[in-house]
């Protein structure tokens, strides 16, 4: 009486079902993936509505139950690795606004970065061109060259408008220098060449709370984030331990302003898999979260900013660091007022590279933030990251690093006691 | 295959009529366990009109429709069979126009059910049926099914906030029912499509009431040393006249998931708790709050607590409304049940519960919309290990059988789908089955919408296995 055909058989023996191999097509691509992390997902479809892609194009296909269904067609039932399959895997921005809203825990992240190093491995994703963009990263000097090249070309008009990128790009800065050694800050890579003065505010107001910075500078020269994003876990694994050898001679905290490199530093002990990984992780901190805890230490001021400040949560600070709370905490005290945004933490579609490789939706995905930052009128927009800072600035949104705002507040002329 | 996709394509557009094979493979399921298999091509229109060429041209054809909303539903509903032209409706996903003074809105059926409530919030208003997939399912599925959520306890369920709706009949041509203004219509063909799963045509725009939003909400959750403490609490409160806004309860299996995922300090060591909401005027809903939490004492309530604070309140739903989703902590599949039965009979048929799925080794756990009676017992299983899923369907008819024998009904709210159709027989005559084709028949004379599903074989309109025999590739 029931009907028998059910769905769930899964396994080897299960029938391929996504078409079939054919010229081309390569078959049968091992994902490598954990078999238990993929059979966590019972396919209930709670995490669509959290999903930028699925947002903008209401496609099974570019959802996370839909690209979770589709690793296990290609890893349980032998399915083809077809055009098809690869835009729904590369469509996905890495924002992992999916995890949070799972029931059922899914470790979606793992899985689209074990996914994606299995598909670079067998050259189906990340072409040569993209491996050797991502060179750079690690070398500072010539990251800052190619940044400042960048620069001038986007003010003299030769990079399309379609990537959106800010017209005021920062041509060439000096090196921040060392303060005392509490704490390290992370100064990174491409966020060092583009937004020198986010990491300048941010120690001065980590030393206005009476601790001395250490910069990192050359001795950190790249967090790996883009790499593991893009399926070249082996360069992020080589940059990870480069980065364990230079820190580790003493356990201070290492304080990170940008959310994407914050996520991918607290992921080494994961990604490595040795105790001294977690133990390096373990002292990685969003700068916000950080100063939370010591907000206490800031002297106060007399007069906040007057200004109405949304906090847009850069995704790997809200869905896989899950510190954002610290960002209101130390806000609060410095400006008139805090807004929420009403869309649960949506991606705004800069996603490291992403803006760059998928446009389109990048762009698509922004125009909805932007119509959700426009509902609430601030007078400016805060995020903790600085690739989504220029996405949004892209679309000309003021956005500024929290760490600004409070630098701000700080350093502005206090009013002074009357009789003094 | 071709002329029909080169009609669709020229319809619509290329890259909105798609037919790959993985596009395919994930619009053959929804939420449910079943698997329906063969999708034809996929569409995704942006207006009536084109909602109306594809309807034409699948007729031209000779194929079927299966329109999708979410993919959330856990009867197989949306599932295509024998490779129907789907019409996937997440495209038309706006709000219309909201009419406070008449306290009803226009909106497209691709409008995700919580983005509607959330969008009048501003306004003092929300849509009232709040299935617990409402933050994904969208209110044209929400139609098809006739959907239910906790609140409906108080305020009914979608039947009852829809008041007209534009549709699509399988021929193309476009219709309306129900009306704004008085009910001046003989018969109600609103009613009637509401809950028709797709079987009567698309629907296209959707009226919904509006429901304004309480001045004063409590929220109490109280915790047991057994279910039919729980179950017991349950009947009283009803039976004492309060009518609270929701009622619903948890097993301890399943708090305890659900606890996990949420942290909204549920507790881990109550063999049930009760989640129950009042709303009103201040006054009136501390005094409902009172009276509840006393009936729960009375049965043996171990504790009582009421949320603090709006956070608080919505964690503990956040939490209620998770539930289906956290079951892959445990095991990664589940078969979800969706029957009615009387309130008095809830706590006797609970126990027949947990001991048919005792006799059948296989857990079940039990979160449910108590205060209608309607029973969501969960069945977990894993498909990777032999001969569970035959236990879980042996569970299951008996699961059944054990609520229709108190005088229960097949489905709550999740609809029919594949899932119940051979079971309709036990509950309709062959003249009221009869009566139902007739009127499907009435809207959809060629069979062509979301044929093999609801009706069952023999009244349906296509026979299913029919459908199930074309092999997978053949329209490729
Ligand atoms: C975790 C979870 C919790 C759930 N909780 C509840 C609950 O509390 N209460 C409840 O009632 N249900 C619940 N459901 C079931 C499901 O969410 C509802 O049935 C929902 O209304 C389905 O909406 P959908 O958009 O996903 O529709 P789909 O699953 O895509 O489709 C459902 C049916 O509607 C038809 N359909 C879709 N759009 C249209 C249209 N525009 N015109 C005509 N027919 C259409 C389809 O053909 C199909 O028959 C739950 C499901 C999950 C996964
Ligand atoms: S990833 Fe999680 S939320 Fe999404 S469908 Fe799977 S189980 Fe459900
Ligand atoms: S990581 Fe982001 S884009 Fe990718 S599936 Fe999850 S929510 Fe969607």
């Amino acid at each position: 009486m029931i009907p028998g055909w059910l769905r769930r058989q899964r396994g080897p023996d299960a029938v391929g079902k996504t078409g079939v191999a054919g010229a081309g097509v390569p078959a049968g691509v091992d994902l490598k993936l954990d078999a238990d992390d993929l059979n966590m997902c019972v396919q209930c479809g709670l995490c669509l509505p959290h999903c930028p892609t699925f947002r903008v194009t209401g496609d099974e296909s570019m959802s996370p139950r839909g690209r979770i269904k589709l690793m296990r067609e290609v890893q349980d039932e032998g399915a083809p690795v077809t055009q098809d399959v690869l835009r729904s895997f590369e469509s996905c921005v890495q924002c992992r606004g999916c995890e949070p809203a799972c029931p059922s825990g899914v470790p979606y992240g793992h899985l689209m970065e074990q996914a994606r190093e299995s598909l670079a491995e067998e050259h189906l994703i990340t072409p040569r061109w993209q491996r050797l963009a991502f060179k750079p990263l690690s070398q500072p000097k010539v990251l800052q060259l190619g940044s400042s090249a960048l620069a001038l070309a986007n003010k003299t008009g030769l990079v399309p408008r379609r990537l959106g990128l800010p017209d005021d790009l920062p041509v060439r800065q000096e090196p921040l220098r060392a303060s005392g050694d509490d704490v390290y800050l992370f100064t990174g890579c491409v966020m060092d060449a583009w937004q020198r003065e986010v990491h300048a505010a941010g120690k001065r107001v980590i030393e206005a709370a009476g601790f001395g910075v250490t910069p990192t500078n050359e001795l950190a020269p790249c967090c790996g984030a883009l790499q593991a994003h893009a399926g070249l876990a082996g360069e992020t694994r080589a940059l990870a331990e480069r980065m364990m050898r230079t820190l580790s001679d003493d356990d201070r905290p290492i304080l990170v302003d940008s959310a994407g490199c914050g996520a991918a530093m607290k992921d080494y002990g994961h990604l490595l898999g040795t105790a001294g990984a977690a133990a390096f992780s373990a002292r990685v901190f969003d700068i916000q979260e950080w100063l939370a805890e010591h907000v206490d230490r800031l002297p106060s001021v007399a007069a906040p900013l007057d200004l109405r400040v949304a906090i847009q949560d850069p995704c790997h600070l809200r869905h896989v660091q899950r510190a954002h709370a610290g960002t209101r905490v130390v806000l609060r005290p410095f400006v008139r007022e805090i807004v929420e945004l009403d869309d649960d933490g949506l991606c705004c579609g800069a996603g490291g590279a992403y803006s760059v490789l998928e446009p389109e939706l990048a762009g698509a995905i922004r125009e909805r933030k932007v119509g959700v930052i426009d509902q609430v009128e601030p007078d400016v927009v805060a995020s903790a990251n600085p690739g989504c800072s220029m996405h949004l600035a892209g679309a000309g949104v003021a956005t500024v690093h929290p760490m600004q705002l409070i630098d701000q507040a700080l350093s502005q002329p206090q009013p002074q006691p009357v009789g003094a | 295959m071709d002329a029909l996709l080169a009609d669709l394509r020229s319809a619509l557009s290329d890259d909105r009529v798609r037919y790959d094979a993985a596009q395919r493979s994930l619009i053959a399921h929804d939420a449910s366990v079943f698997d329906g298999g063969v999708s034809g091509p996929v569409c995704y229109p942006v207006d009536t009109s084109e909602v109306q060429a594809i309807m034409r041209i699948a007729l031209t054809h000779g194929r079927a429709v299966v329109p999708r909303g979410a993919g959330t539903g856990l009867a197989g509903g949306a599932i295509p069979l024998g490779a129907p032209v789907v019409i996937a409706m997440t495209k038309m996903n706006a709000i219309l126009d909201v009419d406070l003074d008449n306290r009803v809105a226009w909106v497209e059926p691709g409008v995700i059910n919580l983005d509607l409530s959330r969008h009048l919030r501003p306004m003092g208003f929300h849509f009232a049926p709040d299935p617990s997939s409402q933050q994904v399912c969208t209110i044209g599925g929400n139609v098809a099914n006739n959907s239910g959520g906790p609140h409906c306890l108080a305020y009914g369920v979608t039947d009852a906030h829809v008041v007209s709706l534009e549709i699509v009949l399988p021929s193309g041509e476009v219709g309306t029912l129900g009306t704004l203004g008085p009910d001046d219509h003989g018969l109600d063909l609103r009613g009637a499509f509401v809950g028709s799963e797709g079987t009567l045509g698309i629907a296209t725009k959707v009226a919904v009431r509006l429901t304004k939003n309480p001045p004063a909400v409590r929220t109490l959750l109280l915790s047991f040393a057994s279910v039919r403490d729980a179950a017991n609490t349950v009947s009283d409160v009803i039976a004492n006249g309060i009518v609270p806004a929701a009622m619903e309860v948890m097993d301890q299996k399943i708090t305890i998931a659900v606890e996990n995922f949420v942290g909204a300090g549920y507790p881990l060591d109550a063999a049930a708790v009760l989640l129950a909401e009042v709303e009103g005027l201040e006054g009136g809903a501390d005094i409902d709050a009172e009276r509840i939490s006393d009936l729960g004492r009375a049965n043996g309530a171990t504790n009582v607590r009421q949320a603090e604070s709006d956070e608080e309140r919505a964690l503990l739903w956040k939490g209620r409304k998770t539930a289906f989703g956290a079951i892959a902590q445990i095991k990664p599949d589940y078969y979800l049940h969706d029957t009615v039965v009387p309130r008095s009979a809830l706590a006797d048929v609970l126990e027949t519960i947990y001991d048919i799925a005792k006799r059948h080794d296989l857990i079940v756990m039990n979160v449910f919309h108590a205060g209608d009676g309607n029973l969501h017992p969960l069945l977990l299983f894993d498909a990777r290990i032999e001969g569970e899923l035959e236990r879980v369907h042996a569970a299951g008819a008996d699961i059944l059988r054990a609520c229709l024998a108190v005088g229960g009904v097949l489905s709550g709210e999740h609809g029919i789908g594949v899932e119940k159709q051979g079971y309709m027989e036990e509950l309709f005559s062959a003249d009221d089955l009869d009566h139902q084709n007739r009127l499907r028949k009435a809207f959809d004379p060629a069979c062509r919408a979301n044929p093999g599903k609801v009706l069952p074989m023999g009244h349906s309109c296509a026979d299913i296995q029919a459908l199930r025999a074309v092999p997978t590739g053949v329209w490729g």
